[in-house]
């Protein structure tokens, strides 16, 4: 069943054409790594599924809603659909549980108890339980980032959007952040997974996308992908990275 | 203008006499004086012209006053005195917001023009005043090459302008009189030229001048109503005014001013500072509501222009633009000038001077708070923005639980800045008359000349209240914005 359908998707700020015509589908509990050089428009695309940028051209349908129609309510739809940002944006004026309750005590899908039960259960999952209390400032920033994705996690959404979330950590921090990504794709979470990491990609990915200059040059599952690119350009980049 | 003023003077003796032998039920039977019987009227007057109007105590005195309380007693009506300062009187009658003004105005042909006289009350002139060492300057003469001080739109200045050119001086206008004898005794300028009663009362209450001239003969005082308004309260100070005379009241009243004794040793700086405590603590308390009342319009301001800053709509970013770059723009002097004398004139309006005030000062803060509102708006990481929306949370909900409390701890300094700025600058509305504390002290030094201790005396009250809502912001933000 397709979670996401992207077709002709295009996007221009002023006279720069970002993305230039992408088509791309996503099954339910599929986890897809979007790899690609700086600039060639893999945060754009993540940014177009939430509607964070406005598309330029194309239709975006994510879990049955057309973005680009008028009534659609994208607050709800945003609830489908979570994201996790290179630099974690957690709220410094609240503590990590309320970070975490936030949002579902505001969209009252909870009651505070309710919520309170379930940021510790996801505090749990990510292994902060005993940071329930603490501002983001007190935190490492692979702790951070597992906040972020507590929070993100909070209004139980089946899709999660993932942009280059361990880039700003320090190299020793990475691997706890990857491994409660690892464990959400094990638990059949469809995902988008823009990453520098490729041995990552090549564990955890379903399949790998390759972009460069707002297109999709080339995709596959990362046996495929890395073991065999077909394109000079794939070629070219992986030759840099691996 | 003499031989008119004389004319007037025949008929206000004429007017005496009638009087006189029509006795107290002609006076009964005047329909203007039952056209007044218990009617109010406001009257505007200067600042502090002494002994014409100035401040004892806090009260308003002066030969005016007397006059003008007096007659209103006897004709039956009751006067509400508005101290608004020379210039700021004339327009104010001209606005009508005020219904006449007594205020040692000389009767001229241009003022004519726009006002009904009264008969004339009083017959001034113009004298030269030094400072009391100057030895060099004994008359016109020896004014050559110097400047000279008059107040601006005075018999005095109209005076000095006519000699300035036969003896080679410059003319300096300044507004009041307590500021022109500190120019001269400052030696900023040489000489001053002012009404001889204002002068003769000033240098016998020590203001270290000494008059060298004799009095030039002036035109003559009148009470002024607008221009074919209130015909009924003319009349009535016109009967009065002779009823006084004839009574011997208002010889009474000009001895009382013009005949002062010596006057009495000037009290140390703590006489002073308790004499005048209780004017500047009324002054200090409009201060701080005129003050308390603009800040609050004033963050309601600031917040609604400050979010239609950051909103999506060209509009209401529009209205928000033209309205910080009109009260940005403009000098706050003339924004109050505009809302006091201007605004009633175009809307025939009339409004009281604390509405006024705080209408300038709450728009103008206005303006600085929607700056500061939308500069700790836009401060905050648009990452922060972003998560909130991610996590579907709506524009408001964003702005209300995550933009805001980090954008009001960014503001929360520039907001006791600005809450300091308008304190004051309420020192400003001292022009329009409101009776703020610059303005009670003005009221003080005008009156007993002792503007070094006064001026000091004012600043040490603005200092320590200022610090002390400073360090009281500063805590509330310590305790709030942790
Ligand atoms: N808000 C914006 N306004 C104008 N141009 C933008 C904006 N956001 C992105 N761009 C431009 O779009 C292009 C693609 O940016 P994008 O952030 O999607 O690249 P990326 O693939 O995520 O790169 P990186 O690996 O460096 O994160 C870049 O040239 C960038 O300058
Ligand atoms: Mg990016």
């Amino acid at each position: 069943m397709s979670k996401i359908s992207v077709t002709g998707l295009r996007k221009s700020f002023g006279y720069n054409e970002v993305l230039k015509g992408l088509d791309v589908e996503i099954t339910e509990g599929e986890v897809v790594c979007v790899i690609g050089p700086s600039g060639s428009g893999k945060s754009t695309l993540l940014r177009c599924l939430n509607k964070l940028d406005e598309l330029s051209a194309g239709t975006v349908i994510v879990d049955g809603f057309n973005l680009s129609d008028k009534t659609v309510d994208l607050n709800e739809v945003r609830q489908h659909i979570g994201m996790v940002f290179q630099h974690f944006n957690l709220f410094p004026h609240m503590t990590v549980l309320q970070n975490i309750m936030l949002a579902p005590t505001e969209l009252k899908k909870e009651s505070k108890a309710d919520a309170r039960a379930t940021a510790l259960k996801l505090l749990d999952r990510v292994g902060l339980s005993d940071k329930a209390d603490a501002r983001p400032a007190q935190l490492s920033g692979g702790q951070k980032q597992r906040v972020a994705i507590a929070r993100s996690l909070a209004v139980n959404p089946d899709i999660m959007l993932f942009d280059e979330a361990t880039s700003a950590l320090d190299p020793e921090m990475v691997g706890e952040v990857l491994q409660v990504i690892r464990d959400l794709a094990a638990e059949g979470m469809t995902m988008i997974v823009v990453t520098h990491e490729m041995g990552f990609a090549r564990e955890v990915a379903d399949r790998v996308i390759f972009m460069a200059d707002g297109l999709i040059v080339e995709e596959g599952t990362p046996a495929e992908l890395f073991g065999n690119p077909q394109h000079e350009r794939t070629q070219d980049f992986l030759s840099k990275v691996l | 203008m003499f031989r008119a003023g004389k004319l007037t003077v025949a008929v206000t003796a004429l007017l005496a006499l009638a009087g006189g032998f029509l006795g107290v039920s002609a006076a009964a039977a005047n329909p203007s004086q039952a056209a007044v019987t218990g009617e109010n009227y406001v009257i505007g007057t200067d600042t502090t012209f002494a002994p014409f109007e100035y401040r004892e105590d806090g009260e308003l005195t002066g030969i005016d006053m007397d006059l003008v309380r007096d007659i209103a007693a006897n004709q039956g009506f009751t006067v509400e005195i508005k101290s608004l300062g020379f210039d700021a009187a004339l327009q104010a009658l001209q606005s009508n917001q005020v219904d006449g003004v007594i205020a040692g105005m000389s009767i001229t042909d241009e003022r004519e023009l726009i006002f009904d006289f009264s008969d004339p009350y009083f017959d001034s002139g113009v004298q030269m005043a030094v400072a009391e060492d100057n030895t060099e300057i004994t008359g016109y003469a020896g004014l050559a090459g110097e400047t000279v001080v008059a107040k601006r739109g005075s018999e005095g200045e109209t005076f000095a302008n006519s000699i300035k050119d036969e003896y080679d001086f410059t003319v300096k206008a300044l507004a009041d009189s307590a500021t022109m004898y500190d120019d001269v005794k400052a030696g900023n300028s040489v000489a001053v030229f002012d009404d001889y009663p204002v002068l003769a009362y000033g240098i016998n209450q020590n203001n270290g001048l000494k008059s060298v001239t004799e009095k030039e003969q002036g035109s003559s005082y009148g009470f002024a109503v607008n221009k074919g308004q209130n015909p009924e309260l003319l009349a009535a100070f016109n009967t009065g005014l002779a009823e006084l005379k004839d009574n011997g009241d208002y010889q009474t009243i000009l001895d009382t001013y013009l005949e002062q004794p010596a006057p009495a040793a000037a009290s140390g700086f703590f006489g002073l500072l308790s004499d005048s405590m209780p004017a500047l603590m009324k002054g200090l308390g409009l201060t701080l509501l005129a003050t308390g009342l603009s800040i609050l319009i004033a963050l309601v301001l600031g917040v609604l222009f400050g979010f239609f800053t950051v909103s999506e709509s060209r509009i209401l970013r529009g209205i928000a633009s033209v309205y910080v770059s009109i009260f940005r723009g403009t000098p706050l002097l003339v924004q109050a000038f505009f809302f006091y004398f201007g605004l009633p004139q175009l809307s025939g309006q009339s409004i009281d001077v604390l509405t006024a005030g705080v209408l300038t000062l709450s728009l103008n803060a206005g303006a600085y708070m929607t700056e500061i509102v939308r500069g700790g708006i836009q401060s905050v990481d648009p990452g922060q923005t972003e998560a909130g929306r991610s996590l579907g949370l709506g524009y408001v909900t964003t702005m209300r639980r995550v933009v805001l409390p980090q954008a009001v701890k960014i503001m929360t300094p520039s907001f006791i800045n600005q809450f300091v700025m308008t304190l004051k600058d309420t020192s400003l509305l001292a022009v329009i008359g409101f009776a703020e504390l610059t303005y009670q002290g003005q009221q003080i030094y005008a009156a007993n000349f002792r503007t070094g201790e006064t001026l000091l005396i004012v600043a040490a009250l603005y200092f320590i209240v200022i610090n002390l809502l400073t360090m009281l912001s500063n805590k509330l933000d310590k305790r709030f914005n942790k």
